[in-house]
């Protein structure tokens, strides 16, 4: 009999007796949690009009965490990959976990000790390790959804994609390439925690993604986009229309995916201009600019150097006391938020530290206000967890993440953005972003780039984007649209080993100024 | 973790008992154990840390199966895997699987065959230790690369000189070490219809990866090790970013403009990992993705410039055995004095690609007469940091990454052929900004970096001031000097091991960004 979600209502009860009895008997052990997390789920791949894998399966993982030492505090971690053999002994191997994470905590804290006392010129930084304290809550959450991804039949999967990629080949013959791929799982997520935390979360998860290759005059072009959300089978199906997100089936998904590659492979490539020019974004180039240019720098332990050596600093925070809190970094146009509590990619209501989930405003009206923090970061910077720390599944450790990140709405129409332009670009659609260390410059092309004369969309260019400076490109904002759209993005990573997560990112139509970038070749 | 022996068995079993069931015409049974021990660098001077983040470690173990099955329709073959139990159930669950989701893929041939004459010529390569390492042993290789840059950051004459002399003074200097400390435990098994002998392979791999800075001055320098022992010295590491953190104090900005560049291991290892490597994917060529389409035979690069991906060599950090798929690993030639001359390859993508009839003018070659050279000798199942998975099927991955000229020249003579330019030794989100097809690209400069005056390095360049906005195609054409020396170099998410040299390239188009920040 295969494991299923079910087995989380015996495990709940196996890890509150082993965080607490058992761990409580670890010598040193200040605090430690315990998640679960079994994923049932079904998927295919398509390319080229031909079904190339498909498949039905389950994912049962465990996460490990202590807190713990003598003369300092320091944590470990375990993850494991588990199956339904381990159903039985299931218990066992949680305390071996536990015991595991404990002593590399406990060696750990024994060297922070040792290392601090050797270096007594730049030893001094090195510090006991803090979680701050959260509230204590248990709490049970279903998923939504109205078809059950355990009731789709797989071939019903490959269908979808099989149908997708088709008419994808159909739209043109400058198509060379395309794969759909599209998946439903059930997933359900356990954290107990030894000072009484104790989160069942259940969510669904539906979500496919789109690649088409077409050959033009000016060579080979491919795009790819995703679709997604936390429901069921029927955002595939029939699309979503819920406030911010609207997106429609794969179907029709797949055709204006087809239709833009087959369109944008046959125009000119853009030539960059001389320098910063009127843009238009549409909200899904924003949904890239308030990931990569306000989601990732408003990341606590990125401002705090944590990913100095991976995914980059923020120049939102130089130093402990010396941030942009308080200080502009845009136009009164520009307002961001993190909010899990929405619905979206990134929705829901407690982290995987089983911190409750809250909206950050990172910047209101132009003025930095709020990173998204763990415990740890809250601890060291002072101010209370929001709730923002998870990992991409129970085998890693929680990090840090984006939620569902995104320019919140303006006030004004998207047609008058648009026809109040003399001469400018309209940038459609986000593509590759590429991004400085510290987010305080960019580098996104995108999907389509259109010239803008006298108000209306001209000459349609293939391989262009836009590059600026991130505080002149914000301070440059004079119109924010009211037509806010929010987007999954399914493959964000951070972390070593790297962590792929999923999220929302969003915004509406803006306008700015930036430089047009183009084709190199 | 199992031994070989009882994954070897459990391989053997599995086939037998996969190839009773019915309708089955082929089968391939993979087992697979793998632990990814890491421990993450976070120290600051000026900001409390923790010195080392959480020591941690990712296991799994299982069975995956690949099998063929027919049936009224014709051959329908699928792919199926049980985590964390190798014993007949599993296997008997993951063919279930497989046999539910098989498909009928009209370029699918057979399961891979063994190439005539190929055999495995690695073993016993790996350091038996590191298989049951300790957690006082990972806790003890992080600290202690930590402990390589705070000596190299305390007992440094030039960062005394800028806390005026006062050692107490150090800390707020800004100083940083960040990056990880990583040790691979990887074991496999295979057994199919073609290769019913089961195959068996052991490696493992350790890895530091470190940046450290002296942030009030924006001073950033890069390290790293990569090998195969348990002496492995991760202090070389952080000793390593110290010194170029220290040796780039007080950068200055560059104007913007076309420059002569060298670039140093780090940054050709960013460039090869992020835009070339992928590009010379036999996958990429099929779905018409790649910068080097229809140019199989030409050339690509400057002359005299080489590059071959090499599994199999002793004392390579990548090396293994034999593939995921358990053919021989082995190296494949990509590029010889300026010629595309392979590509890497599954076993899949290599019998596709010699049936399909759009091959020639996707490669630019009939595949049929070039088969040695996209032989399937890098059919891997690697991901999430580390690891052969068995439950996904093979993909394309390189291993060693070697790139080198024919020129047997030193640092000494590429600075004399740029005479004034940029040496670029650190760069960060290298990516196909327009698609790999273009290969347009775009990154920027954060660290190791220098203005090359006179033909001699002159001051640093400030991290994060500079954008390259450039192609691919005019980087490996304009290659105007390659250096004899080669460091085994990594990258964060990375499955191979470049071991990259110093290259020198004509006339690199980059931009002046974010002067906005001297004002922050």
């Amino acid at each position: 009999m295969r494991v299923g979600i079910e087995f989380l209502d015996r495990a709940r009860t196996i890890a509150r007796e082993v965080v607490t009895a058992y761990g409580a008997k670890l010598p040193h052990m200040r605090e430690c949690d315990v998640r679960i997390e079994i994923g049932v789920g079904k998927g295919a791949v398509a390319e080229n009009g031909n079904v190339k894998r498909a498949g039905e399966d389950y994912g049962f993982a465990i996460g490990v965490h202590a807190l713990a030492g003598k003369g300092a505090l320091a944590s470990g971690y375990v993850g494991k990959q588990l199956g339904t053999s381990d159903v039985g002994r299931f218990d066992s191997i949680l305390k071996e976990s536990l015991a595991t994470a404990h002593a590399r905590a406990v060696a750990s804290a024994d060297a922070k000790v040792r290392v601090k006392s050797r270096f007594t010129a730049a030893g001094s930084s090195i510090a006991s390790l803090e979680w701050a304290p959260v509230r204590i809550d248990q709490k049970t959450i279903p998923a939504t959804y109205k078809v059950d991804p355990m009731s789709v039949a797989l071939g019903t999967v490959q269908e979808a994609t099989l149908d997708g990629s088709k008419l994808i080949g159909g739209l043109d013959q400058s198509v060379v390439y395309n794969v759909v791929g599209a998946s439903t799982t059930i997933i359900r997520e356990l954290f107990v925690g030894s000072e009484g935390i104790d989160i069942d979360n259940t969510y669904a998860q539906t979500e496919a993604i789109v690649f088409v290759v077409a050959h033009g005059p000016n060579g080979n072009l491919e795009f790819y986009d995703s679709l997604g959300h936390q429901r069921g089978w029927e955002i595939l199906e029939e699309g979503i229309d819920s406030g911010p997100i609207q997106q429609p089936g794969l179907h029709d998904f797949a055709r204006h995916l087809g239709k833009d590659t087959v369109e944008t492979c046959a125009a000119p490539p853009m030539k960059t201009t001389e320098g910063p020019v009127t843009v238009v974004v549409d909200p899904h180039f924003a949904a890239l600019i308030s990931h990569e240019i306000i989601g990732h720098p408003s990341e606590l332990d990125r401002a705090l150097k944590y990913e100095t050596a991976y995914a980059g600093r923020s120049w939102f925070l130089k130093g402990l006391g010396d941030d942009m809190r308080g200080k502009r970094v845009g136009s009164f146009k520009l307002t961001a938020f993190s909010d899990p509590t929405i619905e979206g990619f990134g929705h829901y209501l407690y982290d995987h530290e089983g911190t409750p989930a809250k909206r950050a405003y990172h910047i209101r009206n132009g003025v930095y206000e709020e990173f998204v923090n763990n415990r740890q970061t809250a601890a060291l910077f002072g101010v209370p967890p929001n709730g923002s720390c998870r990992a991409t599944d129970a085998t890693f450790v929680p990090l840090i993440r984006m939620t569902n990140t995104t320019i919140a709405a303006g006030s004004d129409d998207p047609a008058r953005i648009l026809a109040e332009v003399d001469h400018g670009y309209y940038i459609a659609g986000h593509r590759i972003p590429s991004i400085a260390e510290s987010r305080e410059n960019f580098r996104i092309s995108a999907i389509k780039v259109f010239e803008i004369k006298n108000g209306q969309l001209g000459q349609l260019y293939r391989d262009g984007g836009i590059m600026a400076d991130t505080r002149d490109f914000f301070m440059s904002i004079d119109a924010m649209g009211n037509d806010w759209r929010l987007y999954p993005v399914p493959n964000c990573g951070k972390g070593q080993p790297m962590q792929a997560k999923r999220m929302s990112n969003g915004g509406p139509t803006f306008r700015g100024r930036a430089v047009v970038t183009g084709a190199s070749s | 973790m199992k031994t070989m022996k009882e994954l070897e068995k459990a391989a053997e079993a599995g086939l037998k008992r996969a190839l009773a069931a019915p309708g089955v015409e082929e089968a391939e049974v993979f087992v697979s154990e793998n632990g990814t021990l890491i421990t993450r660098l976070n120290y600051t001077s000026h900001v409390p840390s923790n010195g080392l983040e959480e020591p941690k470690s990712v296991e799994n173990l299982g069975v995956g199966i690949r099998a063929v099955f027919k049936g009224p329709d014709g051959r329908r073959n699928g792919f199926g895997s049980e985590s964390s139990d190798i014993s007949a159930p599993a296997v008997d669950e993951a063919l279930r699987k497989a046999r539910e989701g098989a498909v009928a893929d009209p370029d699918f041939v057979s399961l891979p065959k063994p190439q005539p004459g190929a055999r495995p010529v690695l073993e016993n390569y790996h350091d038996e230790r590191l298989m049951s390492i300790s957690a006082d042993h990972l806790v003890d290789a992080g600290w202690r690369t930590l402990e390589g840059a705070l000596d190299v950051f305390e007992s440094s004459e030039e960062l005394l000189g800028l806390a005026g002399g006062d050692r107490s003074k150090l800390a707020g200097l800004g100083l940083i070490l960040g990056g990880d400390v990583t040790m691979l435990q990887e074991r496999m098994a295979i057994a199919s219809s073609h290769m019913p002998k089961p195959q068996s392979d052991q490696s493992t791999l350790v890895m530091s990866f470190t940046t450290a800075m002296i942030e009030s001055r924006a001073a950033k320098g890069g390290g790293c090790v990569v090998g195969t022992s348990i002496e492995t010295d991760f202090a070389q590491a952080g000793r390593q970013a110290a010194r170029g953190a220290i040796a780039s104090v007080n950068g200055k900005r560059a104007p913007g403009g076309q420059y002569d560049v060298i670039f140093g291991p780090q940054a050709i290892t960013d460039i090869f990992h992020n835009l070339v490597i992928p590009g010379l994917s036999l996958e990429l060529f099929y779905a018409g993705a790649t910068p080097f389409a229809g140019k199989f035979g030409q050339r690509i690069a400057a002359s005299g410039f080489n590059v071959y991906d090499d599994g199999a060599t002793r004392g390579l950090a990548a090396s293994k055995r034999i593939t995921c798929e358990g053919l021989p690993t082995g190296r494949t030639d990509l590029i010889r004095d300026g010629e595309l001359v392979g590509l890497l390859s599954n076993d899949y993508e290599f019998q596709r690609i010699l049936r399909d009839k759009k091959a020639a003018e996707k490669l630019g070659a009939d595949p049929r007469q070039h088969r040695a050279a996209m032989a399937p000798r890098n059919g891997f199942r690697f991901g999430r940091g580390g690891g052969r998975h068995f439950d996904s099927s093979p993909g394309v991955s390189a291993t060693n990454v070697v790139i080198e000229s024919s020129a047997r020249e030193n640092r000494e003579d590429l600075l004399g052929k740029v005479k004034n330019g940029l040496y670029i030794g650190r760069i960060w989100y290298t990516y196909p900004v327009n698609g790999f097809s273009t290969g347009d690209f775009t990154c920027t400069v954060i660290g190791d970096s220098f203005v090359i005056r006179d033909g001699k390095l002159a001051e640093a360049i400030k991290p994060n001031s500079l954008r390259i906005n450039h192609n691919t195609h005019k980087v490996l054409q304009n290659v105007i000097g390659v250096t004899a020396e080669r460091q085994g170099t990594i990258l964060w998410a990375a499955d191979q091991i470049v071991y990259a040299p110093a290259v020198a390239v004509r006339g690199v188009s980059i931009n002046e960004i974010a002067g906005y920040m001297e004002s922050v």
